[in-house]
């Protein structure tokens, strides 16, 4: 059984609020608030996730706890240590990434770019060779690390970027997004790779926009909206909310009002409704009663298409998202 | 000193070397930070030689015309690197990556300037080279030690200098904008271009606060027959002097820097 004092990191109501300046003349202060009041802890050994749309406030909190930024307001610690107040402590005990191709010297070979990293997280000289080697068979670059890193593809980046993150062999690390922009088969060997870390002991906090990401990896999952967190459980919890729900995805090419009121008869049986485009998804536990009433619709060409299937964790995120915009 | 001590100092050595290593390269792979480090001082020497035959005199001015373009290129090279790199840094994304990383900026950009000081001795040399063999000029009779020590010291000022102007990219994106407006009336102010005697009581007070200008002095009168060697030596401590108080005013400010991006989260090139 795991204590309070199993949790590597403890946020308490973090906040952080950015100003923009707004005018020309008259120049005014305007705050933006990224993150406003997150609270959560993550246990030594788990892999942690963090979703959410764009500007939710997900890369901000990773910030936060790497140190790169300093909060408004509220605690976090690591390992026990304030973020603010122990940075020098903290620093050499986490690692992270930054999804993207940024954050390497693309002129220089992958080699050059992991020794020079070696070198700014105080390695033993004796030490960088042999961990670059180990590393580099881990991220499966060998062979390729005198290339330039401008040479390697986007999964390759991704991959050296994991190497960079673990050469000083952290206890925590913090991977943003780290399958963006990558093909399906360099974002499955990440995926393989942040596996391999936690069997391997690592703590991991991982921020996401793919629901099927989160939940093949991760352990627990926060949902962060607004800079808040609306829902925090296991994946299997987040999808439990959704209560066995179905979710029939129909096609109306001229939109919802071409039902004619097809839908309000049907409102009983609906738990959830979402338009997204052409597509109206309706959540229900009761699907054959849905059926029954639209599969006429089908033979006159107002749906054009229909599709049945369980509720995902995508499903649940994104009614999630919606009732909470609501 | 104790052996502790001095294996610490030695294992930093590579961190040193590792660090200049990968500036070097970045700046030779880079074709403007290269082509400024090489046609700079060729351009100032030019200028300058031109510049003084069209003022019609008979002797051209070697300390200003041939020293002073091989300075001015110096100090070229390492205001532009100081805000390229980080510049770079920042667009790059590592620069957040150097940052969360548990050696201080401080380390970090120190290393940075001594390498672009270093890269500004090529851009002095060059100069000489230009300044002899197209324009065919001979080197004044001058004392060599003295040269030396003079050059060494004002190589101890530009790095000073140099460490401050790298905090500047590190605290705001804007920075850049600013380098035109120092590169010339730093180079005037300090004497490089002509003599500091030939401007406002103002200038020439401003023109005392910063170390290059006594670096410039030094290593001027390093290279006259009959050197004042009590003038010189105040030059040389002058230089001293005053890049001290930079170093370890800058020292203090980088920490404040630290905290100060890290509120505004300026890090990134976003």
């Amino acid at each position: 059984m795991q204590s309070e004092n199993d949790h590597i990191i403890n946020v308490e109501n973090l906040q952080k609020t950015f100003y923009s300046i707004r005018g020309f003349w008259k120049r005014e202060k305007h705050p933006v608030e990224a993150v406003q009041g997150i609270s959560f802890s993550v246990r030594k050994g788990e892999l942690f996730g963090i979703v959410g749309p764009n500007g939710a406030g997900k890369t901000t909190t990773v910030k936060m706890l790497s140190t790169l930024l300093l909060p408004t307001s509220g605690t976090a610690t690591i390992f026990g240590l304030d973020v603010v107040k122990d940075t020098n402590l903290v620093r050499p005990r986490i690692g992270f990434t930054f999804g993207g191709n940024k954050g390497l010297y693309s002129r220089l070979s992958g080699l050059d770019n992991l020794k020079y990293f070696a070198e700014l997280y105080k390695l033993e000289p004796d030490a960088i060779t042999k961990r670059i080697k180990e590393l580099l068979e881990v991220v499966g670059l060998t062979g390729r690390e005198h290339d330039r890193v401008e040479t390697y593809s986007s999964g390759m980046q991704q991959r050296l970027h994991l190497a960079r993150a673990l050469l000083h062999d952290p206890e925590l690390i913090f991977l943003d997004e780290p399958t963006v922009g990558i093909d399906p088969v360099g974002a499955r060997e990440i995926r393989q790779l942040v596996k391999d870390l936690v069997k391997r002991g690592k703590t991991v906090l991982l921020t996401s926009h793919y629901m099927y990401e989160v939940e093949e990896l991760c352990d627990r999952i926060a949902v962060v909206n607004h800079g808040k967190v609306i829902a925090l459980d296991t994946p299997a919890a987040l999808k439990a909310q959704s209560s066995g729900d179905c979710v029939i995805a129909i096609q109306t090419p001229n939109g919802e009002q071409s039902l004619n009121g097809k839908l309000e008869s049907l409102r009983q049986y609906l738990t959830q409704v979402h338009t997204s485009g052409d597509t109206l998804s309706l959540y229900t536990q009761t699907p054959s009663k849905i059926l029954n009433e639209l599969t006429p619709l089908l033979e006159q060409n107002v749906i054009t298409n229909i599709e049945v299937r369980n509720a995902t964790l995508e499903d649940v995120y994104v009614n999630i998202i919606k009732n909470n915009a609501a | 000193m104790s052996t502790l001590s001095r294996t610490m100092r030695l294992n930093r050595l590579p961190f040193v070397w590792k660090q200049m290593n990968v500036q070097f390269r970045m700046r030779t792979l880079n074709l403007l930070a290269f082509g400024l480090t090489v046609t700079q001082p060729v351009i100032f020497s030019a200028v300058g030689y031109f510049l003084a035959r069209t003022a019609g005199r008979a002797q051209i001015d070697f300390i200003h015309t041939i020293i002073g373009s091989g300075v001015m290129g110096m100090w070229s090279t390492l205001l532009f690197t100081s805000f390229f790199d980080l510049r770079a840094d920042r667009r790059e994304g590592t620069l957040e990556l150097l940052v969360g990383s548990p050696t201080s900026i401080f380390s970090i950009l120190s290393i940075r300037a001594f390498a672009n000081v270093l890269l500004g001795c090529v851009s002095f040399l060059l100069s000489m080279i230009v300044a002899m063999s197209l324009f065919g000029f001979a080197l004044p009779h001058g004392n060599f030690p003295y040269f030396l020590v003079s050059l060494a010291i004002m190589l101890f000022g530009f790095w000073c200098i140099g460490i401050f102007l790298a905090h500047w990219p590190v605290v705001s994106r804007l920075s850049g904008l600013f380098l035109n407006y120092l590169e010339l009336p730093i180079g005037m102010l300090t004497g490089f271009m002509f003599p500091v005697s030939l401007l406002p009581a103002w200038a020439q007070w401003l023109s005392m606060l910063t170390p290059l200008s006594w670096a410039f002095k030094g290593l001027s009168a390093s290279f006259q027959s009959d050197i004042d060697l009590p003038s010189l030596w105040i030059n040389w401590m002058m230089t001293l002097g005053i890049s001290l108080v930079f170093l370890v005013g800058t020292f203090f400010m980088s920490k404040r820097v630290q905290d100060m991006i890290r509120v505004t989260g300026e890090l990134s090139s976003v």
